[in-house]
């Protein structure tokens, strides 16, 4: 294995339900993701690639195969361990619903650490809201905010505990492709600028062109491996594989 | 559309539990109360039509006045018994007695306790008067012997030749068992033992020589009981009664039934308590699902259901609901009648038993109150969801559109709350008596409790930030998250601790009264007694025989005594009929300092002068009736007579311990006939011993009149208020009742609001918040809500209690505020919402965070 990878899984195979009714959504999936680059896992419909991240960020287990984050090799923990794990090691931005709608838009941003019972530093806090464009919108609620701005406080939420990966879920599929521009841009700085780990999943062949690496899965099976190009190679990829 | 909602019901089986229980538990309570009270209504009649079996024809002495101490008429002389034999028509007539005794159980104290059921003398009758028929044995033939029922005689394990001893007027004295006696098919008068006499003895043992309280009459063939009954009353003075025997049985059921009649009263009330509360929780608990509903009663819309349809649907629900928690509650009455015969007996009051009584009005009332109490309470959210539009099931989320309603709620709250407290004023300074202050005061209560449930929305946010700040700087963002949960919805947290503010208020208003009331008694006797001993009866309140007094007189240590006596007159030209005490002018200031208003100590003297015609007042009756020093009052005493006194002096009645009227012992007995004594109070020698002399008065007292007892002035304050915290902790079983069910409604509202808040769950424990920290979440909501309530109940509670005692302060009542006992509530309603919080914590923290997460 690589010595590189910050997250990688061997053989992964995720079944639901039973007998004739079973499903495997992901069947013998072997990938790694590179420490400081952004990659993109996509695939259409029903390819397992919600099922592969909500494993790889332990909110789900698999039924066969390994998972090693940062050398942590994640079936070896309970789920007070993974809770502890996916709240100092990772950060999370969904499609819909990410904010808390009682707290305020820098509330929601240091949750994750006042979960832990931290304190944010505040040059660094400062930073990032400055970056995600938010600082006349620290106090406002997320029902004062729009969808773009409310995506915002979720990537400056996830990188706010500098964590060993960010994993983003559609992030883009609630947004216009302006606001949707703006959110990716965050996250491709974020590993520029400060070499964060991101993973994302998407549909969307624009989203994933502006990763550095594109893992395609289709029917639970890794299809494809390879660096991002432009929108129109990966448009090509998926018209391949589909 | 029914068939929707039923299906609905059955998919939310914890909410649909947890509303009905409201109900369910509110009409348990009634039907409880009801059957309770049937079953010990049905003992009586039968018990009275047993012991007037062979009777024609009943000669009672007739009541001159209904009062409240029910005291039983004095009796008539006998030689009305040979005018009655005279009476053509009258086959045969005899006399009797039946009074109060004392039955001593095998340890020398009365059966049944102080507090417990009466204990019986009776002459033995004749045939075909006597209701007894013997199972082992005969009648007393003797002045030394007596029959006992059986019931009393198997549970004393007595048997003919057993030596009990029995007391009336008198010390009790030793009497030989001869005979074990049934009524008819009954073995005893519903635990209240009776000793069997001859009419010799019996009279003596009663102190009515030559008197009976009754006489019994067998019509001759032919004869009418209704036609004798007019002939014997016109052989009669007017002074008596003539019923036939099956009215004088009727009467005698009914009359000992109105006794009874305050606790079916009581426990209605507190029924009524529990359904409002209940009333609170459904319709909370209604609002909230009807808004989580919203998608689906939209599509309902949508694909054509009317307006009508869906309100339709949703009383439907109500009224299904309502329904069968009644019917639960039914039955669960059954159980809880015997629940509540079992907490009068532990307060001392043993309430005759009996095959169940189940009346049709039982389970009509029960029926109709809870499936009413339901179908009100989920009005307003019904008629919410009529508004419901089809286009809303494409939207996301679930916002109940708001009423015009909710916009003027917090002015109307505020007014609501001003009418209640004018309610209460109203019934509390201007109502004289009776349903002229309670009326206006229940439904004030009522206004005051939901005017303040609709204006507390406005006060949720800032009592959250009161007791929500603490937490929070304690447990961080939990606690945080907790206050912010808790607030969001302000109207529904306020409903919610609406319910247990109820409850509260309720509480609290019974404990600071009850501490006042304590208070003033303790300072009461502090301030105006003098003695060192005081003997009384054991209950409290009824009689003692003027000899115990006598005997403690004679202990070495006591240096004088003075009788305190008590009875009731009707006062011309003025309503009620107030207690009127005997004093002894000479003797009363050695032992009692009036606290006088017009006049001194030297005014008692007065009492004895001009015939013993003359009257001091409470200050307080004074002024209601506007009567003054030199007025006079014509009175008729409950024995028949008629006297009018000159008021010579007035004085403040601090906590009842005298009458209103007061006049000397002498005029009491000879114009009321009234002997026994209420108090009797002792001055001791100097350098006597208190706790000695108490010692030597209780060892003569427990020998020969087990009745009363003895008690230091510090012993006297105790037993003076003993009586208050038997009487709180019976209110605070019963409105525990209420308590847990508001517990219910927070916990109802949790789930509810949980379920809300799934995806905001999921994301908090996606991004890191461990299971604990959920359940702290949900625990410190729970927390602060029960809170609201409970300091929202609490500054109710006080208010209640300084309104409904501000008339009382001119007889001395005066305020005290248990502030521990309030902190304690506080922390125990806290402690209430940890313990509400458990199973909606757990749900929370169970909720599987890739489900929580998943979208549409």
């Amino acid at each position: 294995m690589n010595a590189s990878l910050i997250v990688s899984a061997v053989d992964l195979h995720r079944r639901y339900g039973e007998g004739d009714a079973a499903v495997d959504a992901l069947d013998g999936v072997t990938v790694g993701f590179p420490k400081g680059r952004f990659t993109a896992i996509m695939g259409p419909s029903g390819s397992g690639k919600s099922t592969l991240m909500h494993i790889l960020a332990g909110l789900d287990r698999p039924t066969s195969g390994s998972v090693v984050v940062d050398d942590i090799e994640l079936a070896s923990l309970d789920d007070k361990k993974l809770t502890q794990l996916r709240r100092d090691k990772f950060g999370f931005i969904f499609q819909f619903f990410n904010l808390l709608p009682v707290l305020t838009a820098e509330e929601n941003i240091t949750l994750p650490l006042k979960i832990a019972g931290k304190k944010p530093e505040k040059a660094w806090l400062d930073e990032l809201i400055e970056a995600v464009g938010l600082s006349d919108r620290r106090s406002h609620r997320p029902s004062q905010l729009s969808g773009g701005q409310q995506q915002r406080v979720a990537v400056a939420r996830a990188l706010l505990t500098k964590p060993a990966v960010v994993f983003a879920d559609e992030p883009t599929g609630n947004l216009d492709s302006k606001a949707g521009d703006e959110v990716l841009q965050m996250l491709r700085r974020a590993a520029d600028e400060y070499g964060q780990t991101v993973i994302m999943v998407t549909h969307d062949p624009h989203a994933a062109s502006i990763a550095d690496h594109i893992v395609v899965l289709v029917d639970g099976k890794v299809v494809r491996e390879t660096p991002a190009g432009e929108a129109d190679e990966v448009v090509e990829l998926m018209k391949a594989v589909a | 559309m029914l068939a929707v909602s039923l299906k609905g019901m059955a998919g939310r089986k914890l909410r649909t539990v947890l509303t009905a229980l409201a109900v369910v538990l509110g009409v348990a309570l009634i039907a409880g109360t009801y059957i309770l009270t049937d079953t010990i209504d049905r003992q009586f009649d039968q018990i009275f039509a047993q012991v007037r079996q062979g009777v024609d024809v009943s000669v009672t002495p007739k009541k001159v006045f209904n009062s409240d101490n029910n005291a039983t008429p004095p009796a008539f002389p006998e030689s009305y018994l040979s005018q009655v034999q005279n009476v053509p028509g009258v086959q045969k007539a005899s006399g009797g007695i039946f009074d109060d005794g004392v039955v001593l159980d095998n340890k020398g104290k009365k059966i049944g306790g102080a507090n417990g059921a009466p204990n019986f003398i009776s002459s033995d009758a004749p045939a075909p008067f006597n209701p007894f028929h013997y199972v082992a044995g005969h009648g007393p033939r003797g002045p030394n012997e007596i029959s006992i029922d059986k019931y009393t005689a198997d549970k004393q394990h007595w048997k003919v030749g057993s030596i009990v001893r029995v007391g009336g007027q008198g010390p009790a004295t030793p009497y030989t068992v001869v005979g074990i006696a049934k009524f008819g098919n009954l073995s005893g008068l519903a635990g209240a033992p009776i000793a069997v006499m001859t009419l010799q003895q019996a009279q003596k043992v009663t102190d009515k020589v030559g008197k009976f309280d009754g006489i019994d009459v067998k019509a001759a063939p032919g004869v009418k009981p209704e036609a004798l009954v007019q002939r014997v009353q016109q052989a009669l003075p007017g002074t008596v009664t003539v019923r036939t025997g099956a009215e004088q049985a009727a009467k005698d059921a009914s009359d000992t039934k109105s006794g009874l009649g305050f606790i079916k009263t009581i426990l209605l009330v507190f029924a009524g308590v529990a359904l409002f509360v209940g009333a609170f929780m459904i319709f909370n608990s209604f609002s909230i699902t009807i808004a989580q509903r919203t998608r689906e009663l939209s599509m309902l819309r949508t694909v054509g259901a009317s307006r009508r349809q869906v309100l339709g649907s949703v009383l439907g629900e109500a009224v299904v609901m309502g329904f069968t928690a009644s019917l639960i509650g039914l039955g669960l009455g059954v159980a809880l009648a015997k629940g509540l015969k079992a907490l009068f007996k532990a307060i001392g009051a043993d309430l005759p038993g009996g095959a169940t009584v189940l009346e049709s009005r039982t389970i009509i009332v029960s029926l109709i109150v809870g499936t009413l109490v339901t179908l009100v309470a989920s009005l307003s959210p019904a008629v919410r969801a009529t508004r419901i539009q089809p286009i809303e099931g494409v939207r996301e989320g679930a916002v109940l559109p708001s009423t015009r309603f909710s916009r003027i709620k917090t002015p109307f709250g505020a007014v609501t709350l001003a009418i209640g407290v004018g309610l209460m004023c109203l019934g509390l300074l201007t109502g004289s008596s009776g349903s002229g202050v309670w009326l206006p005061l229940l439904f004030g209560t009522i206004l005051v409790f939901i005017g303040a449930a609709m204006f507390s929305s406005r006060l949720v946010k800032p009592i959250a930030s009161l007791v929500g700040r603490p937490i929070e700087s304690l447990r961080g963002v939990t606690g945080q998250l907790a206050r912010e949960n808790a607030t969001r919805n302000t109207a529904r947290t306020a409903s919610t601790a609406a319910a247990l503010m109820i409850g509260l208020a309720l509480v609290s208003g019974v404990t600071i009264f009850a501490s006042g009331i304590k208070k003033s008694v303790n300072s009461a006797i502090d301030n105006s007694v003098k003695a060192g001993l005081v003997v009384e009866n054991k209950d409290g309140w009824t009689s003692i025989p003027a000899a115990a007094g006598k005997a403690v007189g004679q202990v070495p240590g006591v240096s004088s005594s003075s009788e305190i006596r008590l009875s009731q007159a009707k006062v011309a030209g003025v309503s009620g009929t107030p207690d009127v005490s005997g004093v002894d002018p000479a003797t009363l200031p050695s032992v009692y300092q009036l606290d006088w208003k017009k006049g001194s100590n030297a005014t008692l003297a007065g009492l004895a002068r001009d015939g013993g015609n003359n009257t001091i007042v409470s200050e307080s009756w004074a002024k209601s009736k506007d009567k003054h020093v030199g007025d006079k009052v014509a009175v008729t005493t409950q024995s028949g007579n008629h006297a009018t006194y000159t008021i010579i002096g007035t004085y403040k009645n601090n906590v009842h311990f005298l009458g209103d009227l007061a006049v000397s012992n002498a005029t009491l007995a000879r114009d009321f006939k009234i002997t026994e004594d209420q108090f009797v109070m002792f001055g001791l020698k100097p350098g006597a011993n208190a706790d000695q002399v108490k010692t030597q008065a209780e060892n003569i007292l427990s020998k020969q009149f087990p009745n009363a007892q003895a008690d230091t002035k510090s012993g006297f304050k105790k037993t003076q208020t003993e009586w208050i915290n038997q009487i709180s902790a019976f209110f605070y079983v019963l409105l525990s009742l209420a308590v847990i069910v508001s517990l219910f409604g927070i916990v109802n509202t949790l789930v509810l609001a949980i379920y809300e808040r799934t995806r905001e769950l999921g994301l908090l424990r996606a991004v890191g918040m461990s299971r604990r920290q959920v359940k702290r979440i949900v625990r410190y909501e729970s927390v602060i809500t029960a809170l609201i309530g409970a300091i929202l109940g609490t500054v109710l509670g006080v208010f209640f209690a300084v309104i409904v005692s501000r008339p009382l302060a001119s007889e001395g009542f005066e305020l005290s505020f248990p502030v521990g006992t309030l902190v304690i509530l506080l922390i125990l309603a806290g402690l209430a919402g940890v313990l509400a919080a458990i199973t909606p914590a757990r749900r929370a923290s169970k909720l599987n965070v890739l489900e929580a997460l998943a979208y549409e």
